[in-house]
């Protein structure tokens, strides 16, 4: 009676909702490296022991030296946060970086906003910028720019990467394929003999005037930007690239959200990560491939804006749970008041399943995503065992090759399937949607049982407030990324459904 | 950067890093074809909705709204006969063996398209489950074998949980409220066994069970020091059956009245009482809690995945109604603030799941299903035939040797820590799933306006049965507290739960 | 929706629109740098010009002997633009009812006679309720009067006002009393403004009293008495600022909606758009029904005005919170700057609802007053 044959199986299982778009915790426990856990232990106690003694102590002078002089620029914490070695902690090992496993960044991240979102994004968004350089596997310059970055945390000078995409006139639009022809797009490259030439305006680049190097998006036609994005690299001081202002933020204050300005910057061709001519080698045409691209950027950094959306969750729960523990309301420790007692488990309960949403991001990005080939099990503890010296000699050679970043592309982009694209860039907004509101929902629940306590920058959460309400915003606002969940996941391969459909 | 004995001091900080991390520190133990196993599962689901539960459900609803003594053997019966009742019991005591977190796969699935089917299958292993949370490996072996054999010969052997009480439902969930409760069930202690008296309501399952696994206590006084566990089968002397209640949802799954007038159950059928705990590390009271714990850690992942079913089925036919409707000249799938809706109804579905697979993950690490899920047992009971099991393992399940070394495995050696975190995932796992599915329905029901509120169109249905979701297994608040008493009291002295002046 | 009949609040009503839209509108985001900038006095002395402080003392006061209509009406359209003048308003008001409500119309007349605006103004901490606070400052007999010492957190106007209303316990005694102290000489220790989530430019300090002189407001012991008495009605004009703060949030989104262009059309023609700013229209137009409706109960007393004044605080507060959240999220990134207020006004209605306690334990104490 319970016979199934195999075909059987499979056509019931892919019938909608897809087995696999649901247990990627499952599927993944077989081909996780073992090690991973305990890196992952490791990780979090470094995370934990940088926020006790660097964060906190600082967190709440950031806040407020920057509401004093909004002009003022954190680059102490930055060169701090260079020691510690945490701008090349997730980076492969072949680049110069430490090889951390990446999904461990998800859980530093969580663990250091806690105590502040702002200095956690001075970290984080930096591995945006990576995020995007990876996103084009042009394996010649990701090896350029990230040996930069390993050799600026020897030498104490901090080497930064921003993503520049956001333009005045263009949001939402930008992060859509769908929506970018009808946009109002600004950002031009004009080629040029040699390279191109960018002129336009970028605006809420976070992290823009600590960064080095800037991942600028820009765009041969902007009449029609989805067939003809180019993604530069432009590195702070070249000729015809300035800063602007500086956004006066309500929260994130810490971390700068910049302005930046390209009159006639010229890229040579080196320094174009991905446009037109490398795309066009692909399998699919240039506007999936477009999209593809975006969606390995999002499927990774919304995974983050996640991360920290749980942290600022968590932050809002145990400074309730501290002040409940130390105030008398009515004869008797708040903490033992029934109504106190079950808000703050609704608090942990936003907590605990944003973080898991998010940490399943993260298994899809290993199966099917962007970490697919670094946690290969074989490649994995290829990186781990092999001495330094032997990836200089024999790895590093290969990689300005040409044919490497045809191997990559032809392994990552043409690979991938168009479910696998969705399952992970869906579960990405998946979980951003899930943090962020996590976010703010605990810290409405935090702020209600301290009261007035609540209200002042001194017991910490009215900022986190303030620092967490930006995460329902930026990568994509939620209600965007809501659409992708609908897109990616609920509605997917129904012919008859239709995205942004105006009339 | 940083020292090995450091780290381990930084992982002890709040949130512990065990409580957080349950799937990543499961993965490198788990069996390499559990996930093929699931899959399976989940597609015999998927075939017995097609066949069976989907053109059954809105009939069975109607049905009993127009006879309400009705009894669904029909589809018991079909449950029994596709081997529902023994699935993931394990081999050694004649089950399938399937592994156990897949049952709540399964009755997600299933709950999709009926609760009440789903409830029907599954509250068996909520009787199943107690037993097995006693570690009395000769009384599991006798009663659960039963269920097996009964699927051979047609004869369904279903087991119910037998604990709520008239004047205690809440309070008998929970340890801590237990010695304030209006305890009314007694059991008595006599030559050769116990006599129960009293009844016990709103038992799932009740009249369509031949066992039923009862909680009473010696001395009403000290419930929580006195707790016993026996098994009474159906048509033994002093026992019967009560009123069938008239639930608003669920209809098809009876919830019955148990009543019980100087009721013999003689010693070979006393599960677990004081005799046995006072051979056990802990004292009475904590192992009564202990025994309560590893229930409801198992019992209210399921309840979990109920409400996911009930979310998935809102959001289902939401869609559904969506794809085939227009409204303003167009499909009103194809409006955004539908979209939107029914992005949101997926993200509230798909994070229940997580949290109820998160649960199995802490059960499998450090609570009931541990044992099973060690790898070489794991893999033993996958390659031995059915013969040498029954040669060689079965016959030593009768020895009080096997129960003992069971308790000590299970019971003493589970640390405090280890009941926290199973219990606290367990009712995180009941409120994320539940809530998701009466949101869920709210959500289908206002975009589907009129249609909605029709019987044939299913969901004014879901809405009625998942509403019990937030209530049995523990009310959702009762829940909330023990997420809060499990994860984030344990810790501090000052702090204290369940307390009114 | 309050001032739709009658005259005289009509002519209110279009002066505090005006001056907001004028005093307020233009340098909102200048006057919440506050403590980082300037203090806006020109402002708050351009609104005592204009009674904005004397709507509910009485006529023997000089005042304009108005009810929590004629409050509600001002506060709404402060705080539309500029919560925060709303929030010296409201605690001033409270302030002033309190000591109404103890019957010290001498001590009160002494006060309101200033002719500067900060000698007019009463400091009082109004996101408390002081019976739920165990350590209050200490009062003891000193001749005629009393002497002040302790400390006491968040006194909000602290900074710039001549008096604060100060709830202390007497040695030996239960409950507390209210006393008036003045701040100018007298051993009274103020804190730097403390910095806050909203409101930024109604300051509050911290306040350290040692051996202050200190009059006695009422009679001993009956503190909590007064303090009920006046937060039964000014729970209704703490329910019109945050009715304010949505009206400002919504009619800032509802024009950029049309103005910002997204997939080659105004935002607002995106279907999720127009439900997000539906549900907000909504619950504006709700609030402002539940307004209309509880001022009306306080001011002609009818039975059980004061649950109808609480609830709708209540509900109106929990509902500003909800809709300021989508107030940015309308204007995505430049909703998150402060360009647009909206971001300022999210703070605020947080900010709006803990005034006069923590507003889960408010609810509380609603329904184990109908338990009585």
């Amino acid at each position: 009676m319970n016979k199934i044959s195999r075909s059987e199986q499979k056509q019931l299982l892919n019938r909608a909702p897809l087995f696999d778009d649901g247990f990627h915790s499952l599927r993944s426990a077989p081909k996780l490296p073992r090690t991973m856990i305990k890196e992952a232990r490791k990780v979090v106690a470094i995370a934990r022991k940088f926020t006790e003694t660097v964060i906190r102590p600082y967190a709440l002078e950031l806040d407020r030296t920057i509401q004093q002089d909004p002009d003022f620029l954190p680059w102490e914490f930055i060169k701090k946060a260079n020691e510690w070695g945490f701008y090349s902690m997730w980076i492969p090992k072949i680049f110069g970086g430490k090889g951390y496993s990446i999904p461990t960044l998800a859980l530093f991240l969580e663990e250091t906003s806690r105590e502040c979102l702002a200095m956690s994004n001075l970290i984080g968004v930096h591995y945006l910028g990576v995020g995007t350089l990876f996103a084009t596997w042009n394996i010649r310059l990701i090896n350029e720019i990230l040996t930069d970055v390993a050799n600026g945390e020897k030498t104490g000078e901090p080497v930064l990467i921003s993503l520049a995409h956001t333009e005045p006139g263009a949001g939402t639009d930008l992060e859509e394929t769908e929506l970018m022809d009808q946009g109002t797009i600004t950002c031009r490259a004009d080629r040029v003999p040699g390279g191109i030439k960018i002129n336009g305006t970028k605006v809420f680049i976070s992290s823009g005037h600590m960064s080095k190097w800037h991942m600028t998006t820009c765009f041969e036609d902007p009449e029609r930007p989805s067939s003809s994005a180019v993604i530069a690299a432009v590195k702070t001081g070249s000729e015809g690239f300035s800063f602007g202002r500086k956004e006066r933020k309500m929260g994130q204050k810490g971390c700068p959200a910049s302005e930046l300005i390209f009159k006639d910057c010229f890229v040579p061709d080196d320094y174009v990560a991905a446009d037109f001519n490398q795309l066009k080698t692909l399998k699919r045409d240039i506007t999936p491939s477009v999209s593809q691209l975006i969606d390995y950027i999002v499927a990774t950094s919304r995974a983050g804006v996640a991360a920290w959306g749980v942290g600022a969750a968590r932050g809002a729960l145990e400074d309730a749970l501290a002040f409940a523990m130390e105030t008398e309301v009515g004869g008797k420790l708040l903490v033992n008041h029934e109504w106190v007692q079950i808000r703050l488990a609704e608090m942990h309960k936003n907590v605990s399943l944003a973080r898991l949403s998010y940490i399943e991001t993260n298994y899809a990005n290993g199966l099917e995503g962007m970490f697919k080939i670094i946690q290969f099990k074989p490649v994995y503890y290829m990186l781990k065992t092999t001495p330094h010296w032997a990836v200089e000699r024999f790895i590093a050679p290969f990689l300005s090759r040409s044919l490497t970043t045809r191997v990559f592309r032809y392994l990552q982009m043409d690979r991938q399937t168009d479910d696998q694209i969705a399952r992970t860039t869906g579960w990405a907004s998946l979980a951003k949607v899930s943090g962020t509101d996590a976010g703010i929902c605990n810290c409405h629940l935090a702020l209600e049982i301290m009261g007035q306590a609540g209200l002042r920058q001194d017991r910490r959460t009215e900022k986190i407030l303030r620092d967490a309400k930006l995460l329902q915003i930026y990568e994509g606002t939620n209600q965007l990324n809501r659409l992708n969940v609908f897109k990616s996941l609920v509605g997917r391969n129904i012919p008859e459904i239709k995205l942004f459909a105006h009339e | 950067m940083i020292k090995r004995s450091e780290v381990k001091e930084w992982m002890a900080h709040e949130p512990a890093f065990d409580d957080i991390m349950c799937s990543l520190r499961s993965a490198p133990r788990i069996p390499r074809t559990m996930i093929s196993e699931t899959r399976k599962v989940v597609a015999m689901a998927r075939k017995f909705n097609n066949e069976v539960v989907r053109p059954y459900t809105l009939e069975l609803d109607r049905t009993i709204q127009q006879d309400p003594e009705f009894l669904p053997w029909e589809f018991v019966k079909q449950a029994n006969q596709r081997g529902f009742y023994s699935l993931v019991i394990p081999k050694i005591v004649g089950g399938k063996g399937y592994n156990f977190p897949a049952m709540s796969h399964f009755l997600e699935e299933v709950g999709t398209e009926c609760l009440a089917m789903s409830n029907l299958i599954g509250v068996h292993y909520l009787g199943a489950t107690t037993l097995l949370a006693t570690w009395n490996m000769k009384l599991i072996n006798e009663i659960i074998r039963q269920t097996a054999e009964g699927e051979k010969t047609n004869d369904p052997s279903l087991i119910t949980l037998a604990i709520t009480e008239p004047a205690a439902g809440t309070d008998v969930e929970e340890v801590s409220l237990l010695d304030k409760a209006n305890i009314t069930f007694n059991a008595r202690r006599e030559q050769g066994g116990y006599v129960l008296n009293g009844t016990k309501v709103f038992i799932s399952n009740g009249h369509l069970s031949k066992w039923h696994v009862v909680i009473g206590y010696e001395d009403q006084s000290r419930p929580s020091e006195t707790m016993l566990v026996v098994v009474v089968k159906t048509g033994t002397k002093g026992f019967s059956f009560g009123r069938k209640e008239r639930k608003m949802g669920q209809k098809g799954c009876p919830a019955s009245e148990l009543i019980f007038k100087e009721c013999f159950v003689p010693d070979e059928h006393v599960v677990f009482d004081s005799r046995h705990s006072a051979k056990l590390k802990r004292p009475p009271r904590e192992t009564g809690r202990q025994i309560i714990e590893y229930v409801v850690s198992v019992s209210r992942a399921a309840v979990g995945a109920w409400g996911v079913g009930a979310a998935r089925g809102a959001l289902e036919n939401a869609m559904q109604f969506a794809m085939e409707t227009h409204v303003d000249g167009k499909l009103l799938i194809n409006h955004e603030w539908v979209q939107c809706r029914l992005a949101e109804m997926y993200k509230t579905m798909a994070l229940a799941r997580l949290a109820y697979m998160e649960n199995n993950y802490a059960n499998g690490l450090d609570g009931a299903f541990k044992i099973l899920q060690l790898k070489p047992l794991y893999y033993l009971m996958k390659i031995l035939p059915a013969s040498m099991i029954d040669k060689f393992i079965t016959p030593t399940l009768g020895l009080p040797f096997t129960t003992w070394l069971f308790r000590k495995l299970q019971m003493d050696w589970q640390k405090d820590e280890q009941i926290h975190r199973t219990t606290g995932w367990g009712s995180l796992a009941k409120v994320s799933g539940t809530d998701a599915g009466i949101r869920n329905c709210q959500m289908a029901l206002e975009i589907m306006g009129q249609a909605g509120l029709r019987h044939d169109r299913r969901v004014e249905k879901i809405l009625r049965d998942s509403k019990l979701l937030q209530i049995y297994e523990g009310t959702n608040q009762l829940n909330r507290l023990n997420i809060f008493e499990s994860f984030l009291a344990s810790h501090h002295s000052r702090i204290k739960v369940y307390e009114h002046e | 929706m309050i001032a739709v009949k009658d005259k005289e609040l009509k002519m209110l009503d279009k002066a505090a629109s005006e001056f907001a839209k004028k005093q307020l509108a233009p340098e909102r985001e200048e006057n919440d740098k506050f403590p980082f900038g300037p203090f806006f006095d020109d402002v708050l002395a351009k609104a005592f010009e204009l009674d904005f402080f004397h709507i509910i003392l009485p006529e023997s006061l000089d005042g304009m002997n108005q009810g929590m209509a004629a409050l509600s009406v001002i506060l709404d359209n402060l705080c539309r633009e500029d919560s925060s003048l709303g929030g010296i308003v409201f605690t001033n008001s409270a302030a002033q009812q309190v000591m109404l409500e103890a019957g010290a119309t001498d001590l009160l007349a002494d006060i309101v006679s200033a002719e500067s605006i900060n000698d007019f103004l009463i400091a009082f901490p109004v996101f408390n309720n002081p019976a739920e606070v165990p350590h209050l400052a200490e009062a003891t007999p000193d001749g005629n009067g009393f002497t002040l010492s302790g400390k006491l957190e968040y006194m909000v106007l602290g900074g710039i006002s001549g008096h604060c209303l100060v709830p202390a316990k007497i040695a030996g005694q239960d409950g507390y009393s209210y006393f008036l102290v003045n701040t100018k000489d007298n051993n009274v220790t103020v804190s730097d403004p403390v910095l806050s989530l909203g409101l930024r430019a109604c300051p509050a300090v911290d306040i350290d009293f040692n051996n202050s002189k200190a009059a006695l407001v009422g009679n001993q012991g009956e503190g909590d008495t007064y303090f009920t008495k006046m937060a039964d009605r000014l729970h209704a004009a703490a329910a019109a600022m945050a009715a304010g703060v949505m009206k400002g949030s919504f009619n800032e989104a509802f024009s950029y909606s049309k103005e910002r262009f997204q997939g080659g059309q105004a935002i607002i023609n995106w279907s999720e758009m127009k439900m997000m700013l539906s549900n907000m229209a909504i619950a504006i137009e709700n609030a402002d029904m539940i307004l209309a409706t509880a001022v009306s109960a306080v001011d002609n007393q009818f039975p059980g005005w004061e649950r109808s004044s609480r609830a709708a605080a209540l509900q109106i507060q929990a509902s500003a919170c909800e809709l300021t959240t989508d107030g940015i999220q309308a204007l995505g990134g430049v909703g998150y700057m402060k360009d647009f207020g909206q971001e300022k006004r999210f703070r605020d209605a947080k900010h709006i609802q803990a005034l006069l306690g923590i507003a889960p334990m408010k609810r509380i104490k609603y329904i184990e007053a109908l338990l009585k």
